[in-house]
């Protein structure tokens, strides 16, 4: 390459001052004010509706209770009953396998979907419509598209019917339905959208000569897809991952529907408590549960900068 | 690179390329000799970058071949061709950093760190972008990040390098400067330069060969000094710029000259070369710019009779430093212009709506291709400059 060195002296002088406006500090004050006359509606709402509610979750949650009454106070044994039993580990620990296995699940399909809508369906009317088809399910209501799982999964259901009618299977299988599989698999439906979603947000930003690109220079299909789609993606990815875990994590109809009643959630165990009238425990357990709920959003907000996708 | 020090001559053999119903390319064959700096250059969608494409890769032709060095590339991926391409919003990874991006090349063929990163700085030297290396793209001025896609492509030792519309993207000081670059980078590498551009003056400047193109084929194949002097027909003059095109019906033909009548009743003369146009016949023909007298006509008089004398009223003009750019209304559609010396022009100043008779010599006149009574399409951009 030593061809370029006459050529550098040429390209050097013909680059522009790199831009370096020095920052104009009455503008940025107007900027500030204006931003925080525009996010006052929400943090209005959010205060009179998220905040308040939660002030009292936390004031009750060191309430005493008897049989019928919660009786204010201030003590800790909410919190204490909670840490030593064993059912609340069991039940973080369900919550959690359910969160990874449904997050993974849900990602490798929804990153898959996101790139095939934006990478090879190249009209627009039919990513338009592809789009629409994976909005279907949603246009009923969760408990409908739960129940109706039932007939399809159960046990003298469509799919083991089918499955014994093509000779795969002598007896009807049995885990498929009111099992663990089958909360997972009401999950995945459920919240596979969640995921696609914010990754085709953040795909469709990605400039299509960009992979031109890194296969002129090589790139294979899965270099590609490792060194450009992937990091470019990260953002919808953590949006995505947000969306599922809190969700998941959040959730007791899917698990108390899908099992049968075998497996419980965190939110499950809660709300026998409130049915129970057992309101001071339940207001620590969600406590509990918004902290730990937090913390995760918190690490994948950590592991990527998703203002980068929100201010696009 | 499975030829790397091997020629750049790129053909392309009856190419087709056709999207559904549409066909973006015809039929067309085009060789460029090794080492050559073409220049594709036609209005949006005449299939310029279609052309581009296909030779690096990006595109398959639906018929013909496309070869390098002789071989036929079809089906080869791009690091087999030899090719490398500088795109037009330049296609830097915005995650990651100068020197990664210029190195990206070698870490896909499985160098190691330090040995890629070492080749990518001496490039990034030479650039003289060696203290953005660490930076990231979207942090680079748009010259900075054009010198960063052309390291990138060169790093490689491509045989050919493509770039679809390299310049676009820049403002007219930087285009400028940098399309004498690029013609000196293709000078000292020796390698073939394939350039997409749909600026006239751009492709004249940079190129050894031009290509014109319109709706999928080609108008004509020629050295940047002939497409400028002596352009095809209607279509290339018109897009090319610098030239007028006339036109007349045969009078009759003497001494290798025809004598015609312009539509608006001017007495033309055009050297016909050997040809032998019949009377009647609608002929074309094209005449420099800058090979036209214009003189004020008096007013009252009479417009005057002879061969190569048009009148017609001044309808604009544009100083451009070193001449003066006059646009003459004849009372067609037809655009006509004339380059007239500064000094020549300021001695006596036309003004709009001035009365002018344009003379020309007929030696100058350069004869076109264009059928009897053939309407050559109109160049669908900004044509003229």
């Amino acid at each position: 390459m030593t061809i370029l060195d006459s050529t550098a002296s040429g390209l050097a002088a013909a680059a522009e001052p790199a831009a370096a406006e020095a920052a104009d500090e009455h503008a940025i004050n107007t900027g500030e004010l204006a931003s925080w006359f525009q996010i006052t509606p929400l943090m209005i709402i959010l205060a009179l509706f998220f905040g308040l509610p939660m002030l009292v979750v936390l004031a009750v949650s060191f309430f005493d209770f008897d049989r019928s009454d919660i009786i204010p106070a201030f003590i800790f044994d909410n919190y204490t009953d909670l840490f030593r039993s064993e059912v609340t580990l069991r039940l973080y620990l369900s919550s959690l396998k359910f969160a990874a296995i449904v997050w993974a699940v849900t990602l490798i399909l929804g990153f898959n979907i996101a790139y095939f809508l934006v990478f090879h369906v190249r009209s627009l009317l039919w990513q338009i419509g592809l789009f629409l088809i994976c909005t279907v399910p949603f246009l009923t209501s969760n408990i409908i598209r739960m129940i109706s799982w039932i007939p399809f999964l159960g046990r003298n259901g469509i799919f083991n019917q089918a499955l014994e009618g093509a000779g795969i299977v002598n007896q009807p299988l049995e885990f498929l339905l009111f099992s663990d599989f089958a909360v997972v698999v009401a999950y995945v439906h459920l919240f596979t959208l969640f995921m696609v979603v914010p990754i085709f947000n953040s795909m469709a930003r990605i400039d299509k000569s960009l992979l031109e690109a890194a296969r002129d220079a090589g790139a294979g299909r899965f270099r590609v897809v490792a060194e450009i789609v992937l990091p470019l993606s990260k953002t919808g990815i953590a949006l995505g991952s947000i969306f599922v875990v809190t969700l998941v994590m959040g959730d007791s109809f899917v698990v108390r529907t899908m099992s049968g009643g075998q497996s419980a959630s965190v939110v499950s165990a809660l709300q026998n408590e409130v049915a129970a009238l057992q309101y001071p425990p339940a207001a620590a357990s969600a406590i509990i549960m918004v902290i730990i709920v937090t913390l995760m959003v918190a690490g994948i907000l950590r592991l990527v900068d998703v203002r980068k996708e929100l201010a696009g | 690179m499975a030829n790397p020090d091997g020629s750049g001559e790129v053909a392309v053999v009856g190419v087709t390329k056709r999207y559904g119903e549409t066909v973006a390319v015809k039929d067309l064959s085009l060789t460029i000799p090794h080492g050559a700096y073409c220049c594709l250059l036609g209005p949006s969608g005449c299939g310029k970058t279609t052309i581009l494409r296909m030779i690096a890769g990006h595109e398959m032709p639906s018929k013909g071949d496309i070869r390098i060095g002789g071989t036929s590339v079809l089906g080869l991926p791009q690091i087999k061709r030899g090719t490398a391409m500088m795109f037009q919003s330049y296609a830097l990874f915005p995650h990651r950093s100068v020197l990664d991006n210029v190195a990206f090349a070698l870490k896909m063929r499985g160098a190691g760190l330090s040995e890629r990163h070492a080749t990518a700085r001496e490039l990034l030297a030479k650039v003289q972008l060696e203290k953005f290396a660490n930076r990231l793209p979207p942090q680079l001025s748009g010259g900075q990040q054009q010198r960063v896609a052309l390291a990138r492509a060169l790093i490689t030792n491509p045989r050919v390098l493509l770039l679809d519309e390299p310049l676009s993207a820049l403002d007219e000081y930087l285009r400028l400067r940098m399309r004498g670059e690029l013609r000196r980078v293709q000078k000292e590498l020796g390698i073939t330069f394939i350039h997409v551009t749909h600026t006239q003056l751009e492709a004249i400047a940079v190129a050894d060969m031009v290509v014109v193109m319109a709706n999928g084929h080609i108008e004509q194949a020629a050295s940047a000094r002939d497409i400028f002097v002596a352009p095809r027909n209607a279509y290339v003059t018109r897009f090319v710029g610098g030239q007028n095109v006339l036109c007349g019906v045969v009078e009759g033909v003497s001494d290798g000259t025809a004598v015609l009548t312009s539509r608006q009743g001017a007495r033309l003369a055009f050297p016909i070369d050997g040809r032998q146009p019949a009377r009647g016949a609608e002929l074309y023909g094209s005449i420099r710019r800058d090979r036209i007298a214009i003189e004020k006509l008096p007013a009252g008089s009479l417009p005057p009779n002879e061969l190569n004398a048009i009148v017609g009223e001044v309808h604009t003009i544009e100083n451009q430093g070193s001449y003066v750019k006059v646009t003459i209304d004849l009372g067609d559609e037809e655009e006509f212009v004339a380059h007239m010396v500064d000094d020549e022009f300021f001695r006596d100043p036309l003004d709009i709506g001035d009365r002018v008779v344009a003379r020309w010599s007929a030696s100058d006149v350069n004869l076109l291709d264009d059928g009897l009574n053939v309407r050559p399409a109109m160049p669908m951009a900004a044509a003229a400059s």
